[in-house]
């Protein structure tokens, strides 16, 4: 299993965004106007990926806009980078959007929104814009059998289990969790041997 | 024992062995994405929380992968008009923070103007008090006034019903006052042994200036000196009428009355011949 290289956060850096994200604590609106414009687009995206209604994506944004605005001290810059912590807000609160009182709504509100403990990131990560990050992902998953990515984004996007994967798609359970492992694999594997 | 109990025990969840790190291996990049079943995530979490490093070290790096789908989502942009919803909402916010945060050495408008109301408020209630409490001496003089008049009344009625006693009552002896100078009008004097003398008379000369008449009583008892009595004047119109009180046993030792003209005040004796006298017979 590839392990990816892991170095210790250096201490005496401190990213722009988490710089802003502690402006946040001032109630330092231009601070926040800075953190919406470098974002947005991403969190957007990402949320209309999931929900499919621009009204509702646009609703879902603002939700976690003024969720940063208003709990700012719930992201910790030492437990790791801002936007990782952002898109997992953003996931789960547009997976919250999706579904209504359901079994998978349940598994979703019993995750928490804060990642745990990161000790760094990968090295090859540090310089890459979002532009380039998000080319560069797209061509990896587009070298991916294609069940594979499949069954990722279904899990990802639209936030299916296992099993709700292997009903949807009328495979075996087994097959469906080997092809999420062996692409999430892959993906870092591709990831890794693009710097 | 319930087959589920047994298996908690044992450490087994799902049929996982929550010891056995190995078996959750496959599970890892599942975790991370959020697609195992619940009850696999229950007992891949109580691996967790045995503290092995491996896979939790293992689930970071995972989801830090599943991060990296969020660019697979097409390029797609909000519109102006949330950013400008989001805006304003957070400058309220800030605005409403900044507000309560400031320290109080500024006084605000609205205090101000609360400030001024109450001074305005004030300075109507003193003036208003004090418009009042003239108003109610104003009417206290008026009721005390109206009081003196009415007690005023009362006395110069009891008087008259007094005067109208002495005047009809069978028991009042009735006696005519002669002048000594002939140009002089008759008094007219009734004594009643009770209620006392009323002298009446017309058109009687004012005295003059500094002078008032007095009415004495002149005791049977030889060498006796008259008794002085009341001080009085006709009114303007000459009209005179007296009411004297005396005790009851004066009348029997009386033998006549008297009026001279005296200093004004009065004198202890006659200091002119009478103007008057009458005998009580």
């Amino acid at each position: 299993m590839f392990l990816a290289v892991l170095t210790p956060k250096d201490s005496s850096e401190v990213s722009p965004d988490a710089m802003l994200v502690h402006q946040l604590l001032q109630r330092d609106v231009d601070a926040f106007e800075q953190l919406y414009d470098r974002h947005s687009r991403i969190v957007y995206a990402l949320v209309l990926r999931i929900v499919q209604q621009a009204s509702t994506a646009e609703e879902v944004v603002q939700d976690v806009f003024l969720q940063l605005w208003r709990n700012a001290s719930r992201y910790d810059t030492r437990r790791g980078p801002f936007i990782p912590w952002l898109m997992a807000v953003a996931r789960n609160r547009a997976l919250d959007h999706l579904r209504l009182k359901s079994e998978r709504q349940r598994r979703r509100e019993d995750q928490t929104e804060e990642l745990p403990p990161v000790i760094g990131f990968p090295q090859f990560e540090k310089a890459l814009d979002d532009k380039r990050r998000a080319e560069r992902v797209r061509a990896v998953m587009g070298a991916l059998n294609p069940q594979q990515k499949k069954v990722i984004e279904l899990a990802y996007f639209e936030g299916l289990s296992h099993t709700e994967i292997a009903e949807t798609l009328k495979e075996p359970l087994g097959t469906v969790k080997s092809w999420i492992r062996n692409g999430l694999l892959r993906l870092k594997e591709g990831l890794q041997a693009t710097t | 024992m319930d087959p589920k109990r047994i298996a908690a025990l044992e450490g087994r969840i799902a049929g996982y062995d929550v010891n056995n790190c190995g078996q959750f291996r496959e599970l890892i990049e599942a975790y991370a994405l959020g697609a195992l079943d619940a009850e696999e995530g229950t007992a891949f979490e109580a691996h967790l929380a045995t503290g092995c490093k491996d896979c939790a070290q293992a689930v970071e790096e995972a989801r830090w992968l599943v991060n990296q789908l969020a660019y697979l989502a097409p390029s797609a942009a909000p519109s102006d008009m949330l950013k400008a919803r989001l805006m304003q909402t957070v400058r309220a916010e800030a605005r409403a923070a900044q507000g309560s945060a400031q320290p109080k050495a500024g006084i605000p408008l609205w205090m101000w103007a609360g400030v001024a109301a109450l001074l305005v408020l004030t300075m109507y209630s003193a003036w208003d008090a004090r418009r009042l409490q003239k108003e109610i001496q104003t009417v206290n003089e008026s009721a005390a006034a109206e009081f003196r008049q009415r007690e005023q009344l009362q006395q110069e009625l009891a008087v008259a019903k007094r005067q109208a006693h002495i005047l009809t009552d069978a028991n009042s002896k009735k006696f005519a006052m002669w002048p000594h100078d002939t140009q002089m009008p008759k008094l007219e004097a009734m004594w009643h042994p009770e209620l006392g003398i009323c002298v009446m008379g017309q058109k009687v000369p004012m005295p003059s200036s500094n002078r008032t008449l007095q009415l004495w009583l002149i005791p049977k008892a030889p060498g006796s000196k008259p008794m002085p009595s009341l001080t009085f004047w006709p009114d303007a119109e000459g009209k005179l009428v007296l009411m004297v009180e005396n005790p009851p046993d004066v009348m029997a030792d009386t033998k006549a009355l008297a009026i001279t003209e005296e200093p004004a005040g009065g004198s202890p004796q006659p200091t002119s011949a009478p103007m008057w006298v009458g005998g009580l017979s």
